[in-house]
């Protein structure tokens, strides 16, 4: 079942005077439940491309359907209320609030959504015991290794289960063996729950989970293709 | 939501501890500053009230159209029954009868010649029956040598007269002007001792007597120049003096009569009334002040929170919180945190204010020379407006600094949140 439709997408930004052009002509279609990644150098538009997803930015022309919704026409408040019921980000940065412990991260996803106390403990729970940080609840995030913390990023992204999570280089401030612990972690969600993840990365370590890889180049779409790697079948 | 938020405004000292300690400042100064300003203009027209005005003053209506020049003539009488009047009327008021009048004081030599003359602001109280006249106008306290009068024909002499011409203690001096009846007034009396108030306008020429004596001397008997009416609690209301005013009025005072008594308030006085509104005014402008500044003070406190906690609302953004709810959570810390500022600021703010009213900072010495009527210790006062004037500024500036602050929330671009959340 297709969850993302990308048609004749184009993105200009303003640049001085002139315009820039960050995709252009992109046709795109990811199913549920993929693990895909936009893979690229620099400027290839792979971040462009994930802002749009995530209803973050709307294209110059052409369409992106996210969960049978037009990006284009959404208002402020219909976009964040997309990104709050049905998108999980995950960054490169963590991005953790300091002054709140790991319970607290990841529960802060659900305050939006007004969920009861009770539902949203078990919730908060069930998502550090998937990222396999439940001795780490009480931890600040300064307490916590790079690998704990994106751990808790991922926590945080999935405890309302969206339909969506899109990663930006989630495993660029990770060494190799932390790196894999997440990717694992992130496939083994991707089954359990049928999540659709898409990345945006030039790590090699990365490309070798990704089941399919979309190769963008100078804002365009060079490469599709559905990958058979080791790492890929684990789950 | 709000709990989690109070969690983060607690251990996050930058977001409340900051913000609280200028808040606290701001307040504190309000405060103080609100009822220092108070005090001082209450001690400047309980000053006038004691002296001359009362919370109340009794004239008849020709002497209050010319009373600067204190025209006996025109003076109060049948007292006696006015004041029984008055008592029975108003039993929480206290009512007192002066006479004011200028003259001539001539200082005799051994020889009963002329030695030394110089003009004279007389001014008779009860000292005989009651003290409180004598403790209203601060009298054995400013007294310099002796003591009060105690006996018919003793007077005190302004301490500045008696040094400059020579008086002694028990020495006599004579009273030279005009009776009420416009007959030549020839007074002899005692010197029992001499005062010093510490005001100029008050010490120049200054001599106190019974009021029987004046009376006596002035051909007014069972008369007086004014009758001042004190409140018991000693504490001037307007609303009462109002009501107090308005009744007695009605009954006594009649437009065609000229000799009728007339009730005037202590702010219809020597323009007290403007001095009233002045202090209202300056207290209304320096809280206004303590905003504006406050304000700044915490829109750049604010803009500085904002840059620290640029990541948190990137995040919050992301996840999908509206701008507007980003916007109202942060307007909601405000009043918390300006809330918890201004309880603060007011509980040091009346701790300060309190000290200011029982202890006072003296300025006798610099202001010896200044010929208005001033208090030479100036006190802060306490009054019921200070238990909520601090959350004024308090509160509006913190809040309009952190509107002004978060204002940049609406300018962010959602767009650029994946380069903004990866430095």
């Amino acid at each position: 079942m297709e969850i993302i439709r990308i048609e004749g997408m184009t993105k200009r930004f303003p640049v001085g005077n002139g315009e820039f052009t960050a995709l252009k002509n992109v046709d795109l279609s990811i199913a549920e439940g993929e693990f895909v990644g936009l893979v690229g150098p620099s400027g290839s538009g792979k971040t462009t491309l994930l802002n749009i997803i995530g209803s973050l930015d709307t294209p110059s022309d052409g369409t992106a359907t996210v969960i049978n919704q037009d990006v284009s026409s959404l208002s402020h408040k219909q976009s964040a209320l997309l990104r709050n019921i049905h998108l999980g980000f995950i960054f490169q940065t963590y991005n953790l609030l300091p002054v709140y412990t790991v319970y607290e991260n990841v529960e802060f996803a659900l305050l939006l959504q007004n969920m009861s106390a009770t539902a949203r403990k078990k919730a908060v729970m069930d998502a550090l015991d998937w990222v396999g940080l439940t001795d780490k609840i009480k931890s600040k995030p300064a307490m916590l290794s790079g690998g704990e913390s994106q751990r808790v990023a991922i926590a945080r992204a999935m405890v309302k289960k969206p339909k969506i999570v899109l990663a930006d280089e989630p495993t660029a401030n990770l060494d190799s063996e932390n790196s894999h612990h997440i990717l694992q972690t992130m496939l083994k969600l991707n089954k359990e729950l049928k999540t659709t993840f898409v990345f945006a990365t030039h790590d090699e370590k990365v490309m070798k989970y990704l089941r399919r890889k979309i190769s963008l180049a100078d804002g365009k779409v060079i490469a599709d293709e559905l990958m058979q790697t080791e790492k890929s079948k684990q789950y | 939501m709000i709990k989690f938020l109070l969690k983060g405004i607690l251990r996050d000292r930058s977001r409340s501890l900051l913000p609280i300690i200028v808040v606290s400042i701001g307040v504190f100064l309000t405060i103080v500053m609100s009822a220092w300003m108070k005090g001082i203009f209450t001690d400047m027209i309980d000053m006038n009230a004691n002296f001359t005005t009362g919370h109340v003053k009794i004239m008849t209506r020709a002497y209050a159209e010319n009373s600067n020049q204190m025209p006996l003539d025109l003076a109060l009488l049948g007292i006696d029954e006015l004041k029984q009047n008055l008592e029975k009327d108003y039993p929480d008021m206290e009512w007192v009868s002066r006479i004011n009048f200028g003259g001539l004081l001539d200082v005799p030599d051994k020889n009963g010649e002329t030695r030394a003359q110089g003009p004279a602001a007389c001014k008779a109280i009860d000292f005989f029956h009651n003290p409180k006249e004598i403790e209203r106008m601060n009298i054995s306290k400013s007294l310099v040598k002796g003591s009060i009068p105690k006996k018919p024909g003793e007077a005190i002499i302004s301490d500045e007269f008696a040094e400059k011409f020579g008086v002694k203690l028990g020495e006599d001096v004579t009273l030279f002007g005009s009776t009420m009846n416009g007959s030549m007034l020839f007074k002899t009396f005692t010197v029992c001792g001499t005062i010093r108030f510490g005001m100029t306008m008050l010490d120049r020429g200054a001599i106190l007597m019974d009021i029987s004596d004046a009376q006596l001397a002035l051909d007014m008997e069972n008369g007086s120049t004014e009758i001042l009416g004190y409140f018991n609690d000693g504490n001037y209301d307007k609303l009462k003096v109002e009501e107090v005013t308005n009744t007695f009025n009605s009954k006594y005072s009649k437009e065609n009569d000229e000799f009728s008594p007339q009730m005037h308030k202590l702010e219809e006085q020597s323009g007290l009334g403007d001095y009233l509104a002045m202090a209202d005014g300056m207290i209304g402008m320096m809280i206004t002040f303590f905003v504006i500044a406050m304000s700044i003070v915490l829109w750049n406190t604010g803009l500085l929170g904002g840059l620290r906690r640029y990541t948190e609302y990137g995040i919050r953004l992301a996840l999908g919180e509206e701008k507007k709810h980003i916007y109202k959570t942060m307007i909601y810390e405000a009043i918390l945190i300006g809330i918890i500022g201004s309880v603060l600021g007011t509980i040091l703010g009346l701790g300060m204010a309190y000290y200011l009213q029982e202890v006072g900072l003296d300025f006798s010495e610099m202001t010896k020379n200044i010929s208005m009527m001033m208090p030479p210790i100036y006190r802060a006062t306490i009054f019921p407006d200070l238990f909520y004037i601090g959350f004024i500024p308090g509160l509006i500036a913190m809040v309009s600094g952190n509107a002004l602050a978060g204002l940049t929330i609406y300018k962010r671009k959602t767009s650029q949140l994946f380069k903004e959340l990866e430095v």
